[in-house]
């Protein structure tokens, strides 16, 4: 137990938690585009809404259609504040509305809601209760604009750890519920989920042309790095081939089922931020030294000339 | 309590609230019921993320709907689109997400019913509903079409929305319409009163457990 407290505390890379503050939102904004396009049929009073179903599993709460100005507004403050989370201006506070307004559509439209809507306000509420905005983004400039310390490179942070934990338990779950389902039985389970409506055209090139041998190998690959995804992430020697094959996957999920193309976008901002290795981040390592050193070297222009 | 005590303390929560969450998403993917013998159903849709794909798909799934013409008295296929204008080629558009969901709700079904036949008296739809403005619907038929998978190594064919009349009979499977007395009330003339029924009430409805796909 004590191991595991001290993981949790031990310092970490605030710049993972700065790339994941930008990219999870706009994963989740390009997911809700269609949706807000049409606010007032999705969650307003112009569109179709079943009845109250009084305690049916398949209507978790139900929440009455909103006027259709409600909707809009709605919509409006969730694009307003993940813009401003990715921005990183006032990220805690950005980020808390925007978790907020996520949860809310979540149970609003039980027919317009898939994973990401179920996972995107723990994550985002994760990214607000870290120190967001501490490096890069406008809070970080107007900060040190201000004449204030450089946030700090490395420091306690359990949010990003609960992140990086979150696609693993998510991977083996997953791995497990396909055991206990169809993909043991069935050497063809990815054969038989690309001919509806998510098939893209990189779909039907691949399943014209793939043999049969190949659809049940993937299959094999995908369970074997999903059901045993804890121990691939925990071992030194297989995180970093963990890390490129989860990316792999999800990138063909992205080009195979059309719209799970934001599910894809944001579990590799989850990869990405939580599991990249240290040196492939240190491009934006030197970008975020930059742009402190800039809006430094601007402060202190300013103090002179005053 | 000072200020430090108390950060620590809020701290602690999140911590232990965090690792109540991943275990509740590990125990509800694996198919586990204690986060279901624990929780309200709200919390625990939340939870409901990691089990994706478990099963074969047996058919190609995709869900129409047919129109009651009042003056021709006959089924004509309506383009739900129309009326469900958000994500309208694919799985995730919301009539097909009704159907999905809740075909065997008698309740759901006739809201529906409703809702069709009203917007299309109202015009001003977002597409062409494949019905003449003007004409008076008398009720919806609601069906799936069940369309066997490909071989590997099988000639293919890109999915494609084709009018309903193209495909044979033994492929639609039928769950709801409206009650012929109801689709008399609404075009104004005289039917005897029929049993309403849930049609094809066996057409794979879903279970507690159903699983989605991961969008």
């Amino acid at each position: 137990m004590w191991k595991i407290w001290r993981w949790i505390h031990e310092p970490v890379r605030v710049l993972r938690l700065e790339i994941l503050r930008i990219l999870a939102p706009l994963a989740i904004l390009g997911f809700m585009s269609g949706r807000l396009a049409h606010a007032d049929e999705w969650i307003g009073d112009h569109g179709f809404h079943g009845p109250d179903l009084g305690g049916d599993w398949r209507q978790p709460l139900y929440v009455p259609p909103l006027p259709a100005f409600a909707a809009w507004a709605l919509a409006c403050v969730m694009v307003g504040s993940g813009l401003a989370l990715a921005a990183g201006w006032k990220a805690r506070a950005s980020g808390v509305v925007f978790a907020a307004t996520l949860a809310f559509v979540a149970v609003a439209d039980r027919l317009a809601a898939f994973t990401v809507s179920k996972l995107s306000p723990v994550v985002v509420l994760a990214i607000a209760l870290g120190p967001s905005g501490t490096r890069l983004g406008v809070d970080a400039w107007r900060r040190r604009r201000a004449g204030r310390k450089r946030g700090k490179k490395l420091r306690p942070a359990s949010s990003l750890q609960f992140l990086k934990l979150l696609p693993v338990v998510i991977y083996s779950s997953s791995g497990i519920a396909k055991i206990r389902g169809d993909w043991l039985k069935n050497p063809l389970v990815l054969w038989t989920n690309i001919h509806d409506t998510y098939q893209t055209a990189v779909t039907f090139a691949l399943a014209s042309v793939l043999p049969r041998w190949a659809w049940t190998a993937s299959q094999g690959l995908v369970l074997t790095f999903e059901t045993l995804a804890p121990l691939w992430f925990a071992l030194p020697a297989t995180r970093r081939g963990a890390f490129v094959f989860g990316c792999g996957m999800h990138v063909m999920i992205g080009l195979m089922f059309g719209p799970v193309v934001w599910f894809a976008l944001l579990m590799m901002s989850l990869l990405i931020g939580g599991w990249a290795p240290d040196e492939w981040l240190a491009p934006v390592e030197r970008l975020a030294c930059w742009l402190e050193r800039r809006a430094e070297a601007s402060a202190h222009a300013g103090n002179v000339e005053g | 309590m000072n200020p430090g005590n108390e950060r620590r303390w809020g701290h602690g929560v999140l911590v232990i609230l965090g690792g109540l969450y991943l275990a509740g998403v590990w125990l509800e993917g694996v198919g586990s019921g204690v986060p279901s013998a624990l929780l309200p159903r709200t919390p625990l849709y939340f939870l409901q993320v990691a089990a994706l794909f478990p099963h074969a798909a047996l058919n190609v799934i995709d869900y129409r709907a047919e129109a009651w013409l009042c003056t021709d008295r006959r089924w004509e296929e309506l383009d739900t689109r129309a009326y469900f204008p958000l994500d309208p080629d694919d799985k995730e558009n919301r009539f097909q997400r009704v159907m999905h969901f809740l075909r065997d709700n008698r309740p759901t079904m006739r809201a529906l019913d409703d809702y069709i036949v009203s917007g299309h008296a109202a015009g001003g739809l977002s597409r062409p509903d494949g019905i003449p403005e003007g004409t008076s619907l008398g009720g919806i038929r609601v069906l799936s079409l069940r369309l066997p998978l490909p071989e590997p190594g099988a000639p293919l064919t890109r999915s494609s929305r084709r009018p309903l009349a193209e495909y044979p009979k033994t492929v639609r499977k039928y769950f709801y319409h409206t009650p012929r007395s109801k689709r008399a009330e609404r075009c104004g003339y005289r039917e005897p009163r029929d049993v309403p029924t849930g049609g094809d009430a066996t057409d794979g409805a879903p279970s507690p457990h159903e699983t989605e796909s991961p969008e």
